[in-house]
């Protein structure tokens, strides 16, 4: 079954032709032109993944992405305006998996939402990785705390996997981005630290003081104890 | 300003000084001339009175003999009228009356004017030691016939006293000058405070606060020099922000029509790129202009995109975000994306510390630029540290620009040679300087000996720690 995308994007243009080539790429695209009638879409329909405009008349980018994150561990991709500034950290920080600056692609859009989903349905073997009081069921994507579930995006799952599988092993922000996201050498190192970040605040008993997912300064993260 | 508040104030120390050391010394003199006058006058009256109306010819005969003066009981009557100590000489031989041990031997020191003096049947005095002590020696005979008296009256109370006197004098004109350096001290600081201030307020608008003004706290030249002061002040100040306001005003245009372009642009490159799956099954000259309208579109978007970083730039909001990364990867990773051909060349892993994505936006321009006017030639980009700094030479071996022009090189929508246009926005190299001077370092042009372009750009970038000093922070 192809997968199922909500497009929020307040420009008729860029609306319509982003939802063609999307739907060309292989997705059914369902669209919104301002945050409250993506916000409501989100909810009746449940998409797979969400492409989410930042700058959006009343409710924005930012709002709509807090409250999906709220209900929601689904994919989002951000469109921003606004790259090389902080913004795209707060975007980030807001919950987006990943952003794409417009003016973009339609090939490189496609390639961003294509691995966030990837990110969200890989099928992986019947496994249950341990790191310190935590268990990672790979299939089931699933992590159990000491104090229960911990509902992690599928990003955040994948970053968590990837460091818990070789505990110890030292990783640079270069290599989880290949492997997490897919970006080559180039790509934007904030989007790993922001999503180790967020991944501390769920995860760690003390997210100040971190022990499961260590940073190993001037290299990268590495998980583990001592 | 220092020094000269100092001079200031020693020259009113000193004048001060100077009148006291006048006024207490003429002041002394006068006194003690005036006392002294008094005393011998008060002497030589007594000292006559002594001999005229005491030692009558009744009371002592005119050929009396120290036997007769021990009985007359006139040395008492004497002695008690202030006259401390006497000398009676009877002459002929005869014994002279001395009233303590140490009398006669003054007699040697007498002037021997005072003796014609009194030869002369006058009274005569003189100053001299007795003791120890100052005294007023009277020396006198009655007109008639008789033995000379020699009346000693001390004069150490007197003295005592004028020792008192210079004594205050002198206290007094030490505290005198202690005050007056303190008077001048904070007279001189009253005096030259407006200097000061106005030296501040100068340093401060130099050191580019246009705000600084001086107080006017008085109606005299000061209070009216500072008002000129704040009034140049003012005007620099209101051309300034003029000035700066314009400017201001011309980037966030140029940010905001950016910002505004980018949306249909958006539109435009993601309905670009779609269209281009269809180019093949277009027929000819549809196809041609489909192609052109992709090309065109992909040079409008790295316009606007490098005219959004560039306003970014100019508006210093591109904050660098240091990280510690291997700089000949960097470049590996840039040359494979911006210009495969360009050969790198690196001493090995070059682990630093900086911002990743300035090094990666003045490489890439840099490189794109040879790629696109060195003519097709060989593109070098070499990296090496020098010091602190991280320095990157991109070289080309293409036409050149002649060296009056290569500072040129740098400026917004230069175009080398007029007649072709470029395919770049005419604006990556100016980016590339910017970035370079943003992080602290600087981009030159010059050009190679044996022919093209070579671009230095030098980075001052930190040390990354060492490897396997693995410190834990959190972020």
């Amino acid at each position: 079954m192809d997968a199922l995308l909500l497009l929020v994007e307040d420009d008729l243009s860029v609306r319509e032709v982003t939802q063609l080539g999307l739907q060309r790429a292989g997705f059914q695209v369902i669209t919104a032109r301002d945050g409250r009638e993506g916000l409501a879409l989100f909810r009746s329909r449940r998409p797979d993944a969400v492409v989410l405009d930042i700058m959006l008349p009343g409710l924005d980018g930012l709002e709509v992405c807090k409250a999906i994150r709220a209900e929601s561990a689904v994919p989002v991709v951000m469109l921003t305006a606004l790259s090389g500034t902080v913004d795209v950290v707060v975007g980030l920080e807001a919950g987006a998996d990943d952003y794409v600056t417009k003016p973009f692609k339609m090939p490189e859009l496609v390639a961003r939402v294509r691995a966030a989903l990837r990110r969200a349905t890989q099928m992986t073997p019947s496994e249950v990785v341990n790191l310190g009081p935590l268990q990672i069921d790979l299939q089931a994507h699933a992590v159990a705390g000491p104090g229960g579930e911990i509902a992690l995006t599928p990003t955040e799952f994948r970053l968590l996997v990837e460091l818990a599988r070789r505990p110890g092993q030292v990783f640079t922000r270069e290599m989880l981005l290949e492997r997490v996201w897919g970006y080559g050498y180039l790509g934007d190192s904030r989007l790993v630290d922001v999503a180790v970040q967020r991944l501390r605040a769920k995860a760690e008993p003390d997210p100040a003081n971190p022990t499961l997912i260590r940073t190993v300064r001037g290299v990268g993260y590495r998980a583990g104890a001592g | 300003m220092h020094g000269f508040r100092a001079r200031l104030a020693a020259t009113v120390v000193g004048l001060v000084v100077l009148t006291a050391l006048l006024l207490g010394a003429g002041s002394y003199l006068f006194v003690s001339r005036s006392l002294r006058s008094q005393f011998v006058d008060d002497a030589l009256a007594q000292a006559e009175f002594d001999i005229a109306e005491l030692a009558t010819e009744d009371r002592l005969p005119a050929d009396a003999d120290l036997a007769a003066f021990e009985a007359s009981g006139l040395a008492g009557a004497i002695q008690r009228r202030g006259g401390t100590q006497l000398f009676v000489d009877f002459g002929d031989g005869e014994a002279p009356y001395s009233s303590g041990f140490a009398v006669a031997s003054t007699l040697t020191r007498v002037d021997p004017r005072l003796r014609e003096i009194l030869a002369a049947g006058r009274l005569g005095w003189q100053w001299l030691d007795l003791d120890g002590e100052p005294c007023l020696v009277v020396a006198g005979r009655r007109p008639a016939a008789g033995p000379d008296f020699y009346i000693y009256f001390p004069a150490g109370d007197m003295t005592a006293a004028l020792t008192r006197l210079w004594q205050s004098l002198l206290i007094g004109g030490g505290v005198l000058a202690l005050l007056a350096a303190l008077a001048a001290g904070l007279i001189t600081r009253g005096v030259l405070r407006p200097v000061a201030a106005a030296g501040r307020a100068a340093s401060a608008i130099a050191g580019g606060d246009l705000s600084a003004r001086l107080p006017v706290e008085s109606a005299d030249e000061f209070g009216a020099w500072a008002e000129s002061f704040n009034r140049m002040a003012a005007s620099l100040e209101s051309s300034i922000a003029g000035l700066q306001e314009g400017r201001d005003r011309e980037r966030r245009f140029v940010a905001d029509v950016s910002h505004e372009l980018r949306t249909p642009l958006t539109a435009l490159v993601a309905e670009a790129s779609l269209l281009k799956e269809h180019l093949a099954a277009m027929p000819g000259e549809a196809g041609r202009l489909g192609e052109l309208l992709a090309a065109d579109t992909e040079r409008l978007r790295a316009l606007v995109e490098d005219l959004l970083e560039i306003s970014r730039l100019d508006a210093g909001s591109d904050a660098g975000r240091p990280a510690e990364f291997d700089a000949a990867a960097l470049a590996a990773a840039v040359i494979a994306d911006r210009c495969p051909g360009a050969a790198l060349v690196v001493p090995g892993p070059l682990p630093v510390g900086s911002d990743r994505r300035r090094l990666e936006r003045i490489l890439g321009n840099l490189l794109d630029n040879a790629s696109r006017h060195g003519g097709g030639s060989q593109v070098t980009a070499s990296l090496r540290r020098d010091g602190a700094d991280l320095v990157v030479v991109v070289a080309d071996r293409g036409p050149g620009v002649p060296a009056g022009d290569l500072e040129r090189l740098f400026d917004r929508f230069y175009k080398a040679d007029a007649a072709r246009s470029g395919t770049g926005s005419g604006l990556g190299l100016a980016i590339a300087r910017s970035h370079a001077r943003a992080g602290g370092g600087d981009l030159v042009a010059r050009s190679r000996p044996d022919g093209g372009l070579e671009f230095e750009a030098r980075l001052p970038v930190t040390e990354p720690l060492p490897d396997g000093e693995a410190l834990e922070t959190d972020g």
